[in-house]
């Protein structure tokens, strides 16, 4: 299981080091010069070289490449051009506050569509069961755009007037100091999560309810609520910590949406700010952190997946 | 001095970084529109259940106290407090309330003493004697001094990092004090626009050990606290030394990334003011009857770069069949939603020497057609229409011009570019768009028509044009000044590469208990950033 493990492991190192070049060639294809458009009419042509040399575009891109990969071992994200501080610290509150909204979303929406899927795959059929079905699949289906702005002109605008519609915490306070403004981003998170976790729930769950040992166990005259606790609920949890990391991967994108919809001082806004700049640094830094987060959710999802499979947690197919 | 001066950089500032920086937001505030219209038809479906809408005394003197807030779309990390290189909307409001200037434009778009109780020009305009008022003190209670004065604009033009006001200064030889607070500026050319640059907000008055990191000045309202690209909070300066005013406590303004967010922070009271919204929302905005819509004339303009160096608009007949080619009205109409005024390829409409008596041009595609057969184009042209969505309407523009100029055979292929690709080869483009913001004749055609000038977007080197101009810069005598740029606007008229089609209303939204917003020229949005004219009135 451990080789198993370390091996996994290896091939994410290996993926993040694909994505890095891909990143890096991406913000090569930028249209634009980025020392123009931060100097804007300020552009003399000494003024463009001094920035060049300052922002190493004097450099052949591989030299520039492998400085850049260097600087991400030791932590050292380089230098913003716009602002001209180092990016790090220019994107630690930010990065702290995209990665508490994640969280809230998950700690809800991972528990609530296990805990619905499970519900409605034990009412098979029934009322409850069709109504959970129907609405996740119409949740599902919307992007979080739209159910962002139908949270925002129910609860903030134009019904309810009862939450804020945006962000905004006064300069020098963190996000969390203001819970009220936290639940509208939160909740468009939850509401487009959780009904993936929720179908996939309930397939599994089902799968493992029809099984031949769910059956037996009931036959024994195993307590109903230790058959699902014990017998069934571990085998279906495996095949939906893969979702759930998929989801979470997704969250990881999808943040950038609901920050730019609700003002969230988090990564995604940072990234559409560097983008328009040509902060090419900011640029590669924050993408460099979704696709970590993403490839190390991934990771985990494979580990719980090895650890709920008897036949991998054995060694047995490794 | 050179003709290299940008000239009266009036509102916001007009140089490509500017541009990209305010108008970052506007592709957003493109896309923005499109999900705030489906936003509005949720709201007009909900209307009556809105929050009620309480009666407020705006009726009295102004009330003293209270806090506001003020979203704006666009800033980045790039912001800055230094009023002398402000770009963007937050730097430009920044810039108004924290510093002041020797003059400033009022409501009106007239120049009026700020700082200075007046200034005057010698006879040919090449020696200006500012009178300062000797009441002003900076934020921590200093006199302002004819020194401070000095080094203020010897900071604005140091050769080692020039800021925005240089290029218009470059014939600034020396500043000399000649008594306790008057100040000359002496010129190596003449120069009768000079008070206008005195009248932008780059000008500010800073003392002369001013450091950014630590900033001071005599404007109404002092920094409390920044973060870049979010938000910036001042509070009032108990040193200010105009007689009315500042009255609010504290006011924080604060950054949006989009329209939509902005509308729905103001729809659900988290902020009490917004500068600048879409044209098309504004029907939508006034419907709430909390909200009251500011919407100020100004002589803001999107107008068609022809590069007259360049076949085919190297042809007077071809610049002509294109602006005949235009439906004037239909445009205003389609891509400002009415809220604008007729153009007639003449800029400066507020000018006192724009000619308003030359007949206005009007969509004639017979004629359109007929001048262009005569300049080789029986069968009409292909042009290709290099286009950003530099500023809220032009590439809305960009289209309903293609489908008018289609009528008299001209054939448009439009190329959309992304906004830093498109300021990369800006002034290069053979038919392309721009935007400027209000400014007088001689200020303009400092910055965009003369030769040598920053921005000359239609490579216009017209002798007859460039002849009455520098006249002008040397005429002291305001009629007879008058004359010669009436004539110089004519010249435009009949020859020049700019379509103007139109000048487009500025229009801000507020809270409606909120005192002190007036209709604004200037172009710059919340009645010119004044702030320190606002107030809360008292709810009943």
């Amino acid at each position: 299981m451990v080789r198993l493990i370390v091996r996994r492991l290896a091939i994410s190192l290996v993926i993040l080091f694909a994505v890095s070049l891909l990143i890096f060639a991406a913000t090569l294809l930028l249209p634009g010069d980025p020392a123009r458009a931060i100097l804007g009419q300020q552009a003399t042509p000494e003024r463009i070289a001094a920035l060049h040399e300052q922002m190493h575009l004097d450099e052949p891109a591989w030299q520039r490449y492998f400085s850049w990969l260097g600087g991400l071992f030791t932590g050292d994200l380089g230098t913003s051009v716009a602002s001209g501080e180092p990016v790090a610290e220019l994107l630690g509150d930010r990065a702290r506050a995209s990665v508490f909204l994640m969280v809230a979303a998950a700690l809800i929406s991972i528990p609530a569509g296990i805990a619905l899927g499970i519900w409605s795959a034990l009412r098979r059929g029934r009322t409850a069961d069709t109504v959970i079905t129907g609405v996740s699949l119409v949740l599902a289906a919307l992007p979080e755009f739209v159910v962002g702005i139908a949270l925002v002109a129910f609860f903030a605008t134009s019904v309810l007037s009862i939450l804020p519609a945006v962000t905004m915490a006064p300069p020098g306070s963190q996000v969390w100091d203001f819970p009220s403004q936290m639940i509208l981003p939160t909740a468009v998170l939850v509401l487009v999560v959780t009904p993936y976790i929720a179908r996939m729930m309930r397939a599994t769950m089902l799968e493992v309810l029809d099984s031949g040992y769910v059956e037996m166990a009931r036959l024994k005259g195993v307590p109903e609520r230790r058959v699902i606790l014990r017998h069934a609920l571990p085998h279906a949890i495996g095949p939906v910590a893969q979702v759930v990391a998929i989801q979470l991967a997704w969250m990881a994108g999808g943040v950038v949406v609901v920050e730019f919809l609700f003002r969230f001082p988090g990564l995604g806004q940072a990234l559409i700010d560097a983008v328009n700049y040509r902060d090419v640094q900011v640029v590669q830094a924050v993408t460099m952190i979704v696709a970590v987060i993403y490839v190390v959710v991934n990771l985990l999802a494979d580990i719980v997946g090895i650890l709920a499979n008897p036949k991998l947690r054995t060694g047995g197919a490794a | 001095m050179s003709e290299t001066p940008d000239g009266g950089r009036i509102s916001r500032s007009d140089d490509p970084a500017t541009r990209a920086a305010t108008t970052v937001a506007t592709r957003r505030g493109v896309l923005g529109g499109g999900l705030g219209l489906g936003l509005s038809a949720v709201l007009a479906a909900c209307g009556d259940s809105a929050a009620p809408v309480q009666s407020v005394d705006l009726e009295g003197p102004p009330r003293e106290g209270g806090s506001m807030r003020i979203g704006f779309v666009g800033g980045g990390a790039s912001d800055t407090l230094d009023g002398a290189i402000a770009t963007n909307l937050g730097d430009i409001a920044r810039a108004v309330n924290m510093y002041n200037t020797l003059l400033y434009f009022d409501d009106d778009y007239v120049l009026r003493p700020m700082l200075a109780t007046s200034v005057t020009p010698n006879d040919d305009a090449t020696v200006w004697t500012a009178e300062l008022r000797d009441d002003v003190t900076f934020w921590d209670g200093r006199p302002l001094t004819a020194e401070d004065v000095i080094a203020s604009f010897e900071r604005i033009v140091d050769p080692d990092d020039p800021k925005n006001g240089a290029a218009a200064l470059s014939h600034l030889e020396e500043i000399v004090k000649t008594a306790e607070h008057t100040v000359e500026f002496r010129l190596s050319s003449s120069d009768t626009a000079l008070d206008e640059q005195f009248g932008q907000y780059t000008s500010i008055i800073v003392p002369a050990d001013f450091t950014v990191e630590d900033p001071v000045g005599t404007g109404p309202f002092m920094l409390k606290s920044f973060t870049a690209a979010q938000s910036t909070v001042l509070t009032r300066n108990p040193h200010y030394w105009g007689e009315d005013g500042p009255y609010l406590d504290e006011i924080s303004l604060l950054n949006f990334n989009d329209t939509d967010a902005l509308i729905n922070a103001l729809l659900s009271n988290q902020v009490d003011a917004v500068a600048q919204i879409p044209p098309a929302l504004t029907e939508v905005i006034a419907s709430d009857e909390r909200i009251t819509i500011l919407n100020s004339e100004t002589g803001m303009y999107l107008p068609f770069t022809m590069r007259v160096d360049q076949a085919p608009f190297d042809d007077e007949r071809v610049r002509q069949a294109f602006r005949l080619a235009a439906n004037r009205e239909g445009m205003i109409e389609q891509v400002l939603s009415g809220k604008g005024t007729l153009g007639n390829d003449m800029f400066a409409v507020f000018d006192p020497a724009y000619p308003d008596d030359l007949p206005q041009r009007t969509q004639d595609i017979a004629e359109a057609k007929k001048l262009l057969a005569e300049a080789g184009y029986p069968d009409g042209l292909e042009i290709e229409l290099v286009t950003a969505p530099i500023q809220a309407g032009v590439v809305e523009a960009a289209q309903v011009f293609a489908e008018q100029a289609s009528e008299a055979g001209i054939r448009v292929t439009i190329n959309r570019m992304d906004l830093t690709a498109y300021w990369t080869d800006y002034l290069n483009y053979t038919f392309s768009q721009s935007f400027w913001y209000t400014r007088n004749f001689l200020a303009q055609a400092n910055a965009g028509a003369m030769p040598g000038a920053p921005f000359n977007e239609t490579h216009w080197e017209d002798e007859d044009f460039i002849a009455l101009v520098e006249q002008a810069r040397a005429e002291v005598d305001e009629k007879a000044r008058g004359e010669l740029i009436a004539q110089a606007q004519e010249i435009m008229y009949d020859r020049g590469g700019y379509l103007i089609w139109g000048f487009a209303n500025q229009i801000d939204a507020y809270q409606g208990y909120l005192g002190g917003f007036v209709e604004n020229r200037t172009g710059i949005p919340l009645s010119g950033f004044r702030l320190d004219r606002v107030w809360i009135g008292e709810t009943e």
